[in-house]
């Protein structure tokens, strides 16, 4: 456990005021965390406290008929603090994921859903048809969608005209921690949306989450990263750092890139000439 | 006792509605959706939902997910 005190953590965020927007719901942190994979409840809610994140991510699945003890995540967790981001993973049609939209919003705990449809079990790669397609069918419900995408620049324009309030390009497959496998359609995609980019899945350590933001993204959403780290507390404190750190990088705009080397030293009134 | 198909096996349950099922599944008072033959079956409307033999129900939660 880290042990850090909240105004350890309140010294951490950017500057005042970088404020971003899903729907009506203003946010601070652009660090988006998943609930899976932790190795155990207390490690998780320190992992979610130092984290700094305002939404967190769940799957829903069938309760356990065999079990007599209350195995639901929710019971760790303070329902009041956090946005809500419940996911359709384990569809594969636009058919299912609606089902389990649904389902997710008579919780009565948030009409947020993630539009989650894997092609198939080895890459979980999202399919892009069925996602647009169950996004188009849930943004008429009503819901505010965010769908997991490939790093598309075209279907991502196709899920923002769909009504997408937000859009979760992957760096690379869900799991995977191999970082982001094309920065410049990230880059694309977040230079051409009107809407929140939020690079989702595929992530593994924090400079890739710093690349993510300094590549013009509004957010990162991750889980297995953090879950799976040696040690879970200090990467999520080392993500948020990271997320905050490639933030204002994005936002200061970096010096040009050279080809040659230009000193930094002046090269006047020198003492050898 | 009805036969009734609850999350994708067969029961039999002494249930003549949906509250009743949850009851006597040891589900009350935990924070679980129901779906009644594909479709959501809010809350407020477990109670006067009436079993029928084959009904197909499920029963969901929130998990840990990325």
């Amino acid at each position: 456990m880290s042990g850090k005190s909240d105004q350890e953590l309140a010294g951490v965020v950017t500057s005042g005021g970088d404020t971003w927007r899903i729907g009506d719901r203003e946010m601070t942190s652009r660090f988006l965390l998943g609930t899976g994979l932790f190795p155990n409840p207390f490690v998780q809610t320190e992992a979610i406290r130092v984290s700094g994140a305002e939404v967190l991510t769940f799957a829903i699945r069938r309760v356990d008929l065999e079990s007599a003890e209350d195995d639901s995540i929710l019971q760790h967790i303070e329902l009041d603090a956090y946005q809500f981001l419940p996911n359709t993973s384990g569809s594969r049609t636009a058919e299912e994921a609606v089902r389990i939209a649904r389902l997710a919003r008579a919780s009565g705990l948030s009409d947020w859903i993630k539009v989650e449809i894997s092609a198939d079990e080895r890459t979980l790669l999202p399919d892009p048809i069925e996602t647009l397609r169950a996004t188009e069918i849930l943004v008429k419900e009503g819901f505010t969608v965010l769908p997991y995408i490939s790093d598309d620049p075209v279907i991502c324009r196709k899920l923002e005209a769909a009504g997408a309030a937000a859009i979760m390009p992957g760096g690379a497959p869900i799991g995977t921690g191999l970082g982001i496998l094309n920065p410049y359609n990230i880059g694309l995609i977040a230079e051409e949306a009107n809407i929140p980019v939020i690079v989702d899945a595929g992530l593994g350590t924090a400079s890739e989450a710093a690349l993510a933001m300094e590549l013009g993204a509004a957010a990162v959403l991750m889980n297995t990263p953090v879950a799976k780290a040696k040690d879970p507390v200090n990467m999520a404190f080392a993500m948020r750092l990271a997320i905050e750190s490639g933030r204002l990088a994005y936002l200061s705009g970096r010096a040009p890139r050279k080809r040659y080397a230009s000193a930094s030293s002046g090269l006047d009134a020198l003492v050898v000439k | 006792m009805k036969e009734l198909i609850i999350n994708g096996s067969k029961r039999e349950l002494d249930a003549s509605t949906v509250e009743d099922v949850v009851r006597l599944l040891g589900l009350e008072g935990r924070p679980v959706v129901a779906e009644v033959n594909g479709e959501v079956l809010t809350l407020e409307r477990w109670a006067d939902t009436a079993t029928e033999p084959g009904m197909s129900i499920e029963l969901v939660h929130f998990v840990g997910g990325g």
